[in-house]
């Protein structure tokens, strides 16, 4: 709660008898004034002078003798590790780490800079490999969450170039995004960061499958895999974190299937070789639903219905109506499950998810037969009418499972 | 994880990636140095360009006779793919090298040959396009104008410093005869 709230509302509660001007006079000592107004001048001063200083060494760099471009770049760096030290002794948290990871980005402009300085090509991803150690190193060695997503996002852009520029897929930088990044999210299991290395780590696997001109289907094997990750992990808002980018994306790709895979074409870009595909599948499925077990968490299997291969059918419009099948039966699991567990924000997701499946099902099976004005009148009064009746039932089950 | 050995203090280890950051930089700038010491010089002719292309900001385009190659000196089990790394096989002719071969593993050269690593940007029926990150050359101040002159008169001569290594950097750029 903050003072500011406080503030507001408690004179309200002392006029209506529910504590004592005392009381709120206690309330009020527990939250005292921050003093955040006067920290944040000299911060804006500071970054003023700062990048007055990086204009002019930008205007003249080409000018500059190697010796002091090089002395700029790794007194720069150290300067902003230095300060970062300095400030977090003296308990200024954000400040202080907001330097560290200035720091990690000087390094790694660092590193291109000097590249470009001597002319130097790089042939493959090494050079910024050293980047994203660095982010890794610094990320065990502060545990800090900002670190953590900073490296992350390195891992993508070094990952990025690397495919995009050297035409080379790093795997050096995979196995250190999984390993490095994904042994301290396993050791410091957080939400927040389980879904940032999750869409890290999805991003590199896109990559992996451009990379290898394979079927993009091949993308949720490696998805799968981190989704079943998060199956093994105790925590479970974590393993939610970690599960949810992995699980959009495969609500995503249904939902193409469903609006586009009638279309013969579309569906034969998808289909991997069979064995090999569900060989791997069911493997990952295996793995899943062990971790699933061991946690006690068998009811979100329904999750993997997203995976079922629907587009290995042939069926044109019976392929669109199966897929849309399945998109309901996800979005009922979801609705249902947190009904089960009582949480209104998985209710919330489990109605837009069904609204949505509502949506391409309308979309998809009206369109061609029915005229314009009509089509947009059933369809709007149909999701009206939809969102009221979920929002009822909400409101209705969370509220008969609320304690008296 | 949550206690470090006695030697290896959290302060020390931190100290230590952060010179090790250092280090690493420094050790970029001594690669450049170390592929123009050790390295064997090679001069590349570039082919004529519009000069209001030429020049950008602080660093000149430059467009190499290799730059795009007949696609007779494709060596590969398959076709040129976009994005392909390949090896450049030079060949002395004439006081500049020229393009012998172009493989998609690393050939084994002759004494007098050179080999350049670079990328197929483009394949078509009758010529590969390749890219060698040597196209952007970083200008001193103030002369990229006379680049800029002499190259609208005739082809410029660029001297490049293979490492054994592979590494390979521009070390000069200038006109014909200098």
């Amino acid at each position: 709660m903050s003072r500011k709230l406080l503030e507001t509302e408690s004179p309200e509660w002392v006029r209506k008898g529910i504590i004592t001007p005392e009381q709120q006079e206690q309330l009020l000592a527990l939250y005292p004034h921050e003093e955040r107004v006067v920290g944040l001048l000299p911060l804006l001063g500071s970054l003023l002078l700062g990048l007055s200083a990086l204009s002019v060494v930008a205007a003249n760099w080409q000018g500059l003798p190697e010796w002091l471009r090089l002395l700029l770049l790794l007194g720069s760096m150290g300067g902003a590790y230095a300060g970062g030290e300095y400030f977090l002794r003296r308990r200024n948290e954000s400040l202080g780490m907001g330097l560290i990871g200035l720091g990690l980005i000087l390094f790694g402009c660092g590193i291109i800079l000097t590249s470009q300085m001597y002319q130097l090509i790089g042939y493959d991803a090494t050079g910024l490999l050293a980047w994203v150690l660095a982010g890794t190193a610094l990320t065990y060695l502060y545990r800090s969450r900002s670190i953590f997503i900073l490296t992350a996002c390195i891992g993508g852009i070094v990952q990025g170039y690397s495919t995009g520029q050297l035409g080379g897929f790093s795997y050096f930088t995979a196995a250190l995004t999984v390993w490095g990044l994904g042994y301290y999210w396993w050791r410091r299991p957080d939400g927040l960061l389980g879904t940032v290395l999750a869409t890290g780590l999805l991003w590199q696997a896109g990559l992996l499958v451009g990379h290898l001109h394979a079927k993009i289907t091949w993308f949720f094997i490696p998805a799968m895999l981190i989704y079943a990750a998060g199956d093994w992990q105790a925590d479970r808002p974590a393993a939610r974190g970690l599960q949810t980018p992995p699980i959009a994306a495969a609500f995503l790709f249904t939902l193409g299937l469903a609006l586009y895979g009638e279309a013969d074409t579309y569906a034969g870009m998808l289909r991997p070789p069979f064995l090999a595909y569900i060989g791997a599948l069911l493997l990952v499925l295996g793995l899943s639903l062990a971790g699933k077990y061991r946690r006690g968490r068998l009811g979100s299997a329904t999750d993997w219905l997203l995976l079922l291969p629907g587009f290995y059918l042939h069926g044109g419009l019976a392929l669109a109506i199966a897929t849309l099948v399945v998109l309901y039966a996800y979005s009922g699991s979801v609705l249902w499950r947190a009904h089960q567990e009582n949480n209104a924000d998985r209710v919330t997701l489990g109605t837009v998810l069904f609204i949505l499946t509502t949506m391409v099902a309308y979309f998809k099976l009206t369109w061609a037969f029915m005229d314009k004005s009509l089509f947009f009148l059933l369809g709007g009064a149909l999701l009206l009418g939809l969102s009221w009746y979920l929002r009822r039932r909400n409101v209705q089950a969370l509220s008969a499972k609320q304690p008296k | 994880m949550d206690t470090f050995p006695t030697f290896f203090t959290r302060r020390r280890l931190l100290g230590l990636a952060i010179a090790a950051q250092m280090l690493f930089i420094l050790a970029v700038a001594g690669a450049g140095y170390a592929t123009t010491a050790l390295g064997r010089t090679i001069v590349l002719r570039t082919t004529p360009v519009d000069p209001r292309d030429l020049l950008y900001g602080d660093y000149v385009r430059l467009n190499y006779s290799i730059s795009q190659v007949k696609p007779e000196l494709w060596h590969g089990s398959e076709a040129p793919k976009k994005a392909q790394p390949v090896y450049v096989l030079l060949q002395p002719a004439n006081g500049v090298y020229e393009a012998a071969g172009v493989y998609a593993t690393e050939p084994a050269a002759a004494p007098e040959q050179a080999i350049l690593r670079g990328w197929v940007t483009d394949s078509w029926r009758r010529g590969i396009r390749l890219r060698y990150n040597l196209e952007r050359y970083y200008v001193p101040e103030n002369t990229g104008l006379r680049l800029e002159k002499s190259a609208t008169r005739r082809p410029l001569l660029v001297r490049v410093s293979v490492a054994p290594w592979g590494q390979a950097r521009i070390t000069q750029v200038g006109e014909v005869g200098r």
